[in-house]
């Protein structure tokens, strides 16, 4: 005999839709008020099921694929992705799929970007002056938009990134809307512009790959990697594929990366008592290692500090989904097939039992006890794969900033918030900080 | 007091820094899913290795690896 599951207040017609969609992390914390550990909500008929909490996020992903299936749960990703890539594939091309974008990510090919990202910083600031503002959340898109393609797609697909690239990539991401949850594929002016985008920068693609064929040339890079992949079978990927991989590897790592990078630096600024103990971090890294190497950055306790407590507070991703596909029990509770489970880092990470006063902002908060208690990146095996290359990408361009200018709040601090308008929780608009130049520099 | 390194290897998404951190004691093995898996090459190393074991576990992105004491 099972116990019944918790349903949250405040259905109207059945359905906390309109909830989840205009106030989705308020909603989120609400069930937990409410339920505890686990708690029902209903997402416009389909039933869901948050769990929160360490030994919940365990049980989650140590069960199998085949009974908590992340590939029907995202199923609104295949059409930005294109068939018959990631979720739109079969789970043994998947698992191939995923081996290829393992290969570039693994420590042999991390040593090369810390250099890449550094470079990158450099260049964005070389017209930056003594003085000035800038919204942090606007640059630090475009510049993990530059450091992501030039890390993973080479110096070529990076310098030739052209405005209607830029144009493209933006289409893609307006695919992804609260709507794409329940059908990715209603007739709607956003999606017609997602398809035709993802057929034009296939083309794109396609003249990229065809020209390095042509030459023979060889480079260091995921195109590269994608270009020479070959399935279990022997056979290669299509211009079709290699786009898909491209698209999936930059929604993976772009908004999540910036987010981050922009909520680190404006934490830094809102906390102006670390700025000291950040300068000498950061200048011994210099005096040390004039080029910042993989192996250097790992020195960096406080920035480090910083933008682990930013994930914790304000992790990017914050509906972590399955489909359960055959009963799933937890703790004398059944949810039964047909219905979504969901993990929530942004409610999971301020339960007071594992994050000692939760709302405190602390960048020497040690690692808590259990390992799942914290779960920006996911877990498991289907754990982001990009989680070591996200946390070299933000450190190398939080370290190269601050070896460079100071960094302040030009608005109250409690002015900036957070919001979460596609899916992706990032500071609220504008986001603006004041830089200085630092004396010795 | 005795230790030994104990790995958790559903977790593992061979990330490899444990290797980078400290070759003697890990390696990176292929495995049937899409990643390799770390090995551990000598899961009761001499007192002088535990430094490099604690750091090894430290970096590791996934938390897969613990030091127990025996």
């Amino acid at each position: 005999m099972s116990a019944a599951l918790p349903f949250v207040s405040g259905a109207v017609d059945g359905s906390h839709l309109g909830e989840f969609f205009t106030t989705p992390i308020q909603f989120l914390h609400r069930i937990y008020d409410e339920c505890g550990e686990i708690g029902e909500f209903d997402m416009g008929g389909l039933r869901t099921v948050l769990m929160i909490g360490p030994e919940a996020h365990e049980a989650f992903f140590r069960a199998p694929e085949d009974q908590l299936s992340a590939a029907e749960a995202y199923q609104m990703m295949v059409p930005v992705f294109g068939e018959g890539i990631q979720y739109g594939a079969k789970p043994h091309i998947e698992r191939q799929q995923l081996r290829m974008q393992y290969q570039g990510l693994k420590h042999d090919k991390m040593v090369n970007y810390a250099d890449v990202v550094a470079r990158e910083v450099n260049d964005f600031i070389a017209g930056w002056g003594d003085s000035g503002e800038i919204d942090i959340y606007e640059a630090f898109t475009d510049l993990t938009l530059k450091t992501s393609t030039h890390c993973l797609l080479g110096s070529d697909f990076r310098y030739t990134l052209t405005e209607e690239f830029a144009d493209l990539y933006q289409d893609l991401e307006h695919g992804i809307d609260p709507s794409a949850l329940l059908d990715p594929n209603q007739t709607k002016d956003t999606f017609d512009k997602r398809d035709r985008a993802r057929e034009r920068l296939e083309a794109l693609i396609a003249e990229r790959v065809a020209k390095r064929r042509a030459s023979g040339e060889f480079e260091h890079d995921m195109l590269q990697l994608y270009m020479d992949a070959e399935y279990e079978d022997g056979s290669k990927l299509s211009d079709h594929e290699i786009t898909g991989m491209v698209i999936w590897f930059m929604f993976a790592g772009h908004h999540t990366s910036s987010n981050t990078a922009a909520w680190t630096l404006l934490e830094i600024a809102r906390h102006p008592q670390y700025r000291t103990r950040l300068q000498t971090e950061v200048d011994q890294l210099r005096a040390d290692n004039p080029e910042l190497s993989l192996a250097a950055l790992k020195e960096i306790p406080l920035i480090e500090g910083f933008m682990r407590e930013c994930l914790r507070v304000h992790p990017p991703l914050n509906a972590i989904s399955r489909r359960v596909m055959y009963d799933f029990e937890y703790k004398g509770y059944v949810v039964e097939a047909g219905k979504n489970v969901m993990l929530c880092p942004h409610v999971a990470h301020k339960l007071p039992e594992h994050f000692k006063n939760p709302n405190m902002f602390d960048p020497d908060r040690p690692k808590p006890d259990n390992p799942f208690a914290e779960i920006s990146f996911g877990g498991g095996r289907r754990k982001c794969v990009g989680n070591a290359f996200a946390v070299l990408q933000v450190k190398t361009i939080i370290a190269a900033l601050l070896q460079h200018y100071d960094f302040e709040l030009t608005q109250p601090a409690e002015s900036y918030t957070e919001i979460m308008p596609a899916l992706i929780l990032r500071p609220s608009d504008p986001c603006v900080l004041r830089y200085q130049r630092r004396q010795n520099t | 007091m005795s230790w030994c390194i104990k790995v958790d290897k559903d977790l593992c998404q061979g990330h490899g820094m444990c290797h980078m951190e400290a070759p003697e004691l890990f390696a990176l093995t292929d495995g049937d899913g899409p990643y390799q898996l770390v090995q551990v090459l000598d899961e009761r190393p001499p007192d002088a290795l535990r430094a490099k074991a604690e750091a090894a576990a430290d970096s590791c992105p996934n938390r897969v690896i613990s030091i127990v004491e025996e």
